[in-house]
C-alpha cells in the first residue's frame, strides 16, 4: 500500500476533509505506517497521547475500564481515525484501542501535525471550521438535552 | 648533578636560576664559541692570502705546511683549506646552535615541571585567588621565551662586551684622545637608555596582567557558556574582551613606540660620534698632532663598534623583557604557605590501622567568605563506625569534612587520626587509606573504565607479564626526566596498582569493578554503553567470536520464532532488506567513513558501472526521479526554518529548485548526463522502503539488488578495497555498534515499539549466553567526553563513589551524598555491602536519620551545638530540626 492510497484515506477522515490534497500527501508522508498483530494494544487509557491513528486497514477495539472490568465500547475499522483530540491538545486517552485483527495504521504524531499546522495555516483555519461546527452540534445537543431536562423537572 | 631541584623554593632571580641549573652548559657555550673564533678569524684570513700570495704571487715555490708547492698547486691547497675551514666553521655553528637549543629547552621543561609541581602544592584556598585560565597561560606562553633566551644569556653579553672592549682597546692604543672621544658619549645613552627602559619593563608587566586577565576572561566563558546564552550576555562577553584587547593593543603599541625610540636615540648618538671624530680626528690630521693613517684605522674600528654595541643593546631589551616576564610568573608561584613537598613524595607507609578514633581537638577555621568558618570544634569520631556530621547552609559542616579529609588545615587547633594531625598527612596516606567524596566530584576525560580505576593510580609500577614497553626508550625519557629535574615517573609504566583494589590480575580487576558498578545502579546504564560501543578497539577476539556466536544465536531465534521476528528484518545475502537503504542493499554493506553520503556513493565510478551492468541504472533513474518529483511537489512551498523540511525532505530546501530544474531539463530527454543521473540515483539510494512508501520499491526491482550484489561485491573488493565494510554472517562489521552486530539486521520500521522488543529480545539472549559480563566491559571503554560532559550528575557520583570503593580505603567520607538511614540511604547499602568493615562519616543536611549512627556531630554557623551518641545529644537536635524546617 502506497502513500497514494493513504492520502485516500486522509482524505475520508471528517477533521481533514476540507484541506488539499497536496497537503495531505505530506501529512501521509511525514507519519508512520505501523503494523499490529491482534491483541496488540495501540493506544492505553489513561496515558497521555501523543498520536493519531487512521486504520488503513483491519479493525481495533475500543475498550474503556469500567468498574466491572474493560468493556468493548465501539470497534473501529478501515478509514477510522482514533484518538485525534490527542494531537490537539494535551489530554489523557479517554479509551484504549486493542487490535482485533491485524490493524495496519497511519500513526500521525502531534509534533509533526502542530508543526504542519504551523506552516500552513489555512489548514489550521480550515480544521477550526470543523471542529466549530462540530462545538456547535454539541452545544445545540446540550441545550436540548437541558431543555428537556428542565421540562422533565418541571413536570415531574 | 645539578638535578636535585625536587621540590626546591623557586629561584626568585632570573640569573640565579640560569646559573643553578645551567652553569656546566653556559660554560661550554662560552669555550665553543671561543674556540670557533680562530676558525672565524682564518676563513677571514685565507681568502687575502689566497688572492695576494697565490693569484697575485711571484715567488714560487712556497712552503705549505712543510711542502715545496708550485703556484696552481698551492693556490689548489690554500682553495681546499678554505674550503675545509668553511665546512668546520658551519659544523661547529651547527652544534653549538643545537647544543644551545638543547640547553634552552631542558631549562624550559625544567621551570614548567617546577611550575605545575607549585600548582599541585598550592593549599586549596589559593585556588579561590588564582584562576585556572591565568595558571595556563603563565605555564604554557609566558615562559616560553625563556628557553630562548636562556642559551645566550651568558654568551651573547660576554663576545659582544669581549669584541666590544677590544675594539675600544684598539681605539685607545691608537690615540687616547679619539679614544676618550669614542666613549664619549657611552655614558649618556648607559644613563638615557635604562631610563626609557624602565618604562617599557613597566609596559611589559602590564601586558603580561592584561594578557592572564584575557585567557581568564575566555576560561571562564567557556565554563560559563550556558549562563551566558541563556541570559543573553554575549555582548556584554564579547565587549569585555574587546576591552582587554583594547588595553593590550594600547601596552603593546606604547611598547613598540618607546622600543624603537631607544633604538632611535641610540642609532642617532653612534652616529654623533663619527661627527666629533671628523672634527676634531680632522683638526689634529691638521695641526699634525696625529697621522691621517691613524685617523682613518680609528674610524674604521669605530664602524665596527656599531656591530656588537647593537647586540649588546638588544641583549638587554631582550634580558628586560625575559626578566619581567620570569619575575611575574614566579612572584605568583612563590605562595608562602604551600604543601611542603613530603605531601607528595612521601611514601606513605604511616600506619594507622592501631587508631580508634579521628580526634577534633579545638579545631577552628577561618574561611575566605561568609559561613565557612568553624569554632572550636571538639569531638571524637569512632573507628570503625558510622557517624553523622549534621549542618546545614552555613554550618561549616563542608570545611568541616575537609579538615577531616586533610584536605584543609584547621586555622588553630587539631584534628588527628590515631596521633597524627590530618593536614600533615601526605597524599599517600590521605589518598589511600582515606577517601573522600562530595557531591559534586570530578570526572576525567577518557573513558569509564579509566576513572573508576583512577584512585589506583598513585606510583608508576613495574609492566606485567605479556606487556612490553621499549627499554632504550624508557631510559632515555628517565634519563632527561632527571636532568630536568623531574621524578622519575613514567606514564607508560603500569599505573593500575591491582595490589591496591586487592585483586590478583586486570581479569579480577574488571570483575571487581564490573561486580561494583552493578551493586551501585550503574550496570544497566554500563550495558547498554557496551551495546551502543562499536567493536573496534577491543582487539580481544574472545568479544568478537562470542558477539558471532550469538548473532547465530539470535538469528535462529527470529527465524523460528515469530513473536521476536517480527521485529526484525534480518540481513540475509539473498533478499532485500525492506528497513534498509537502497544502497546499502546494493553494497550489502557500509562505507568505512560515516561522511561518505548517498550522493558520494552514486558518483562513484565502481558502483555506476555495476549498476549499468546490472541493468538497474534506469530504475534508479526511474525511481530517483519519483523521488525527486515528490520532494518538489511536498516541499516547495515549505518555509525554510521549518523542520518538517530537515527532517523529512531527501533534498535540502536550497537544492529543491535546483531538482525543480533538473526535472524539467530532462522531462522528454531518454539520455541524462552522467552527472544528471548521478544525481537523480543519490536520491534513489537514500530510499528505505519501509519508512518512505512511496511504492516505488518493486519486487522486480528489489530481486534485481540482490542480484547485483555479488558482482558489486567483487568490483569493490577489486577497486576499492578499503571503502566498504561488507556484511557477512561470520564477521564483524566494526563501525557497527555491538549492538547491531548482535542483531545483524534492522528493527523493522512499521512494528510499534520495535527498537524496545528488540532490546529485551537481545537481552535474553545475552543473558542466556552470559555474555551481559563481556559487553558490561565493552561499556567500560565508553568515554565520557570532556569533564564527563556525556554522564548525568548521578552517573558522575556513582562512578566516583565506585573509584573511591575500588581501593579500599579505611575510612570513607561523604559530603553531601547521603540523606537516609544507612539502613535505607543507597550509599550507605552499598558501602555496608561492598565494604562493611570500613569507617563512614556523612556529612548531611537534615537530622532525621541521626538515631542511626554510632556518633552525631550537629554544626550550627560554625559552631558545635553537640557532640555525642544519639542518646546523649538527642535533646540539643531539637533546635537544629527546627531550623531545618
Amino acid at each position: 500500500m502506497s502513500i497514494d492510497q493513504e492520502v485516500e484515506a486522509l482524505q475520508r477522515v471528517p477533521m481533514l476533509r476540507g484541506i488539499e490534497k497536496g497537503k495531505l500527501r505530506l501529512l501521509a508522508f511525514i507519519s508512520e505506517r505501523m503494523v499490529y498483530g491482534p491483541g496488540e494494544t495501540l493506544c492505553k487509557q489513561g496515558d497521555i497521547g501523543d498520536s493519531a491513528f487512521i486504520v488503513l486497514d483491519g479493525e481495533a477495539d475500543i475498550v474503556v475500564d469500567t468498574d466491572t472490568g474493560p468493556k468493548t465500547v465501539a470497534v473501529v475499522g478501515t478509514n477510522d481515525i482514533v484518538g485525534e483530540i490527542a494531537i490537539l491538545c494535551d489530554v489523557p486517552r479517554t479509551a484504549s484501542v486493542i487490535a482485533k485483527t491485524e490493524v495496519h495504521t497511519l500513526t500521525i504524531s502531534k509534533d509533526q501535525f502542530l508543526k504542519m499546522m504551523s506552516e500552513f495555516p489555512e489548514m489550521t483555519i480550515e480544521i477550526m471550521r470543523v471542529l466549530a461546527a462540530r462545538l456547535e452540534r454539541t452545544t445545540r445537543d446540550l441545550a436540548d438535552v437541558r431543555g428537556e431536562l428542565a421540562r422533565a423537572t418541571a413536570n415531574g | 648533578m645539578e638535578s636535585g631541584s625536587i621540590g626546591a623554593a623557586m629561584e626568585k632571580s632570573l640569573f640565579k636560576f640560569v646559573w643553578k641549573y645551567s652553569k656546566r652548559q653556559q660554560i661550554t657555550i662560552v669555550l665553543i664559541t671561543t674556540l670557533s673564533f680562530p676558525i672565524l678569524y682564518t676563513t677571514l684570513e685565507l681568502p687575502k692570502r689566497i688572492i695576494n700570495e697565490a693569484i697575485g704571487g711571484t715567488q714560487f715555490p712556497r712552503n705549505f705546511l712543510g711542502m715545496e708547492l708550485d703556484q696552481i698547486p698551492f693556490l689548489l691547497a690554500l682553495c681546499f683549506a678554505f674550503l675545509g675551514l668553511v665546512v668546520l666553521n658551519n659544523v661547529v655553528k651547527f652544534c653549538l646552535n643545537t647544543y644551545k637549543g638543547l640547553t634552552g629547552e631542558r631549562m624550559l621543561r625544567r621551570i614548567r615541571y617546577q611550575l605545575f609541581e607549585r600548582v599541585l602544592r598550592f593549599r586549596l584556598a589559593h585556588f579561590g585567588k588564582i584562576s585556572a585560565g591565568e595558571i595556563i597561560s603563565m605555564i604554557t606562553a609566558e615562559v616560553q621565551p625563556l628557553g630562548g633566551f636562556i642559551a645566550d644569556a651568558i654568551a651573547t653579553p660576554a663576545f659582544q662586551g669581549g669584541t666590544l672592549l677590544v675594539y675600544l682597546t684598539f681605539i685607545f692604543v691608537q690615540d687616547p684622545l679619539l679614544g676618550a672621544a669614542a666613549v664619549a658619549l657611552y655614558p649618556i645613552q648607559g644613563y638615557i637608555i635604562p631610563r626609557l627602559q624602565r618604562r617599557v619593563n613597566q609596559l611589559g608587566k602590564e601586558r603580561v596582567r592584561n594578557l592572564r586577565q584575557l585567557s581568564d576572561r575566555v576560561g571562564e566563558s567557556i565554563s560559563g557558556i550556558r549562563e551566558i546564552h541563556a541570559n543573553d550576555t554575549t555582548a556584554y562577553h564579547m565587549a569585555d574582551v574587546s576591552d582587554r584587547l583594547q588595553t593590550n593593543f594600547e601596552i603593546r603599541f606604547e611598547i613598540f613606540k618607546r622600543k624603537y625610540a631607544i633604538k632611535f636615540l641610540n642609532n642617532f648618538l653612534n652616529q654623533l660620534t663619527p661627527f666629533f671624530f671628523y672634527s676634531i680626528g680632522g683638526y689634529l690630521v691638521i695641526q699634525g698632532n696625529i697621522s691621517f693613517g691613524a685617523l682613518v684605522a680609528v674610524l674604521a674600528a669605530y664602524k665596527d663598534l656599531a656591530g656588537p654595541w647593537k647586540e649588546l643593546l638588544a641583549y638587554y631589551q631582550m634580558l628586560a623583557d625575559t626578566i619581567v616576564k620570569y619575575d611575574a610568573v614566579i612572584e605568583q608561584f612563590d605562595a608562602s604557605d604551600i604543601f611542603p613537598v613530603e605531601r607528595l613524595d612521601d611514601p606513605g607507609d604511616i600506619d594507622l590501622s592501631g587508631a580508634d578514633s579521628i580526634a577534633l581537638q579545638n579545631v577552628s577555621y577561618v574561611g575566605e567568605g561568609a559561613g565557612q568558618n568553624l569554632d572550636g570544634i571538639a569531638a571524637t569520631i569512632p573507628i570503625p563506625g558510622t557517624t553523622a556530621v549534621i549542618g546545614g547552609e552555613g554550618s561549616g559542616r563542608p570545611q568541616l569534612m575537609q579538615i577531616l579529609a586533610g584536605l584543609l588545615a584547621p586555622s588553630s587547633g587539631r584534628a588527628q587520626i590515631g596521633d597524627q594531625a590530618t593536614d600533615t598527612l601526605p597524599d599517600s596516606v590521605l589518598g589511600r587509606k582515606l577517601a573522600y567524596l562530595d557531591s559534586s566530584p570530578h570526572i576525567f576525560t577518557g573513558t569509564i573504565r579509566n576513572n573508576l580505576t583512577y584512585g589506583l593510580y598513585h606510583r608508576p609500577l613495574p609492566l606485567l607479564d605479556g606487556e612490553e614497553i621499549d627499554d632504550a626508550l624508557l631510559q632515555r625519557r628517565l634519563t632527561e626526566a632527571q636532568l630536568t629535574g623531574a621524578r622519575g615517573y613514567e606514564i607508560n609504566l603500569r599505573w593500575e596498582d591491582i595490589d591496591a583494589a586487592g585483586v590478583e590480575s586486570l581479569e579480577a580487576l574488571d570483575e571487581r569493578m564490573i561486580e561494583l558498578v552493578s551493586g551501585v545502579g550503574l550496570g544497566d546504564d554500563i550495558y547498554r554503553m557496551g551495546l551502543q560501543s562499536t567493536v573496534e578497539g577491543h582487539t580481544d577476539s574472545e568479544l568478537s567470536e562470542r558477539i558471532l556466536g550469538a548473532r547465530a544465536a539470535i538469528r535462529e531465534r527470529v527465524l523460528s520464532e515469530p513473536e521476536f521476528g517480527e521485529y526484525v528484518h534480518l540481513w540475509t545475502p539473498d533478499s532485500f532488506n525492506r528497513s534498509a537503504s537502497v544502497i546499502e542493499n546494493i553494497v550489502y554493506g557500509l562505507p568505512v567513513d560515516p561522511a561518505v553520503t548517498p550522493h558520494d556513493m552514486a558518483a562513484m565510478p565502481e558502483i555506476k558501472d555495476v549498476i549499468r551492468e546490472n541493468g538497474l541504472h534506469d530504475d534508479l533513474v526511474g525511481i530517483g526521479r519519483s523521488i525527486a518529483e515528490t520532494m518538489v511537489e511536498l516541499f516547495a512551498d515549505v518555509s525554510d526554518e521549518n523542520e518538517l523540511l530537515s527532517t523529512y525532505s531527501f533534498i535540502p530546501k536550497d537544492e529543491i529548485s535546483d531538482y525543480d530544474a533538473l526535472l524539467n531539463r530532462t522531462k522528454n530527454k531518454s539520455e541524462l548526463t552522467d552527472d544528471e543521473a548521478a544525481k537523480l540515483i543519490g536520491l534513489a539510494f537514500m530510499l528505505v522502503p519501509t519508512r518512505h512508501r512511496l511504492g516505488l520499491s518493486t519486487e522486480d526491482f528489489q530481486e534485481k539488488v540482490v542480484a547485483a550484489r555479488a558482482p558489486m561485491r567483487e568490483r569493490l573488493d577489486k577497486d576499492a578495497p578499503d571503502a566498504f565494510e561488507h556484511f557477512q554472517a561470520d564477521k564483524i562489521v566494526p563501525s557497527l555498534s555491538i549492538e547491531d552486530n548482535l542483531l545483524f539486521g534492522r528493527p523493522r520500521l512499521d512494528r510499534p515499539k520495535a527498537r524496545e522488543a528488540i532490546e529485551r529480545f537481545i537481552g535474553q539472549i545475552v543473558d542466556e549466553m552470559s555474555l551481559r559480563e563481556v559487553i558490561m566491559r565493552a561499556g567500560l571503554e565508553f568515554e565520557v567526553g570532556i569533564a564527563g560532559s556525556r554522564l548525568s550528575t548521578g552517573q558522575k557520583q556513582r562512578i566516583a563513589l565506585v573509584r573511591a570503593i575500588l581501593r579500599r580505603p579505611d575510612i570513607i567520607l561523604l559530603d553531601g551524598l547521603v540523606t537516609g538511614a544507612p539502613g535505607d540511604d543507597p550509599v550507605l547499602r552499598f558501602i555496608k555491602q561492598v565494604a562493611p568493615d570500613s569507617t563512614v562519616v556523612c556529612g548531611m543536611a537534615n537530622a532525621d536519620s541521626a538515631e542511626t549512627f554510632d556518633y552525631i556531630i550537629a554544626l550550627q554557623n560554625g559552631g558545635l551545638v553537640a557532640a555525642g551518641t544519639y542518646d546523649s545529644v538527642q535533646a540539643s537536635l531539637t533546635p537544629l530540626r527546627q531550623a531545618a524546617e
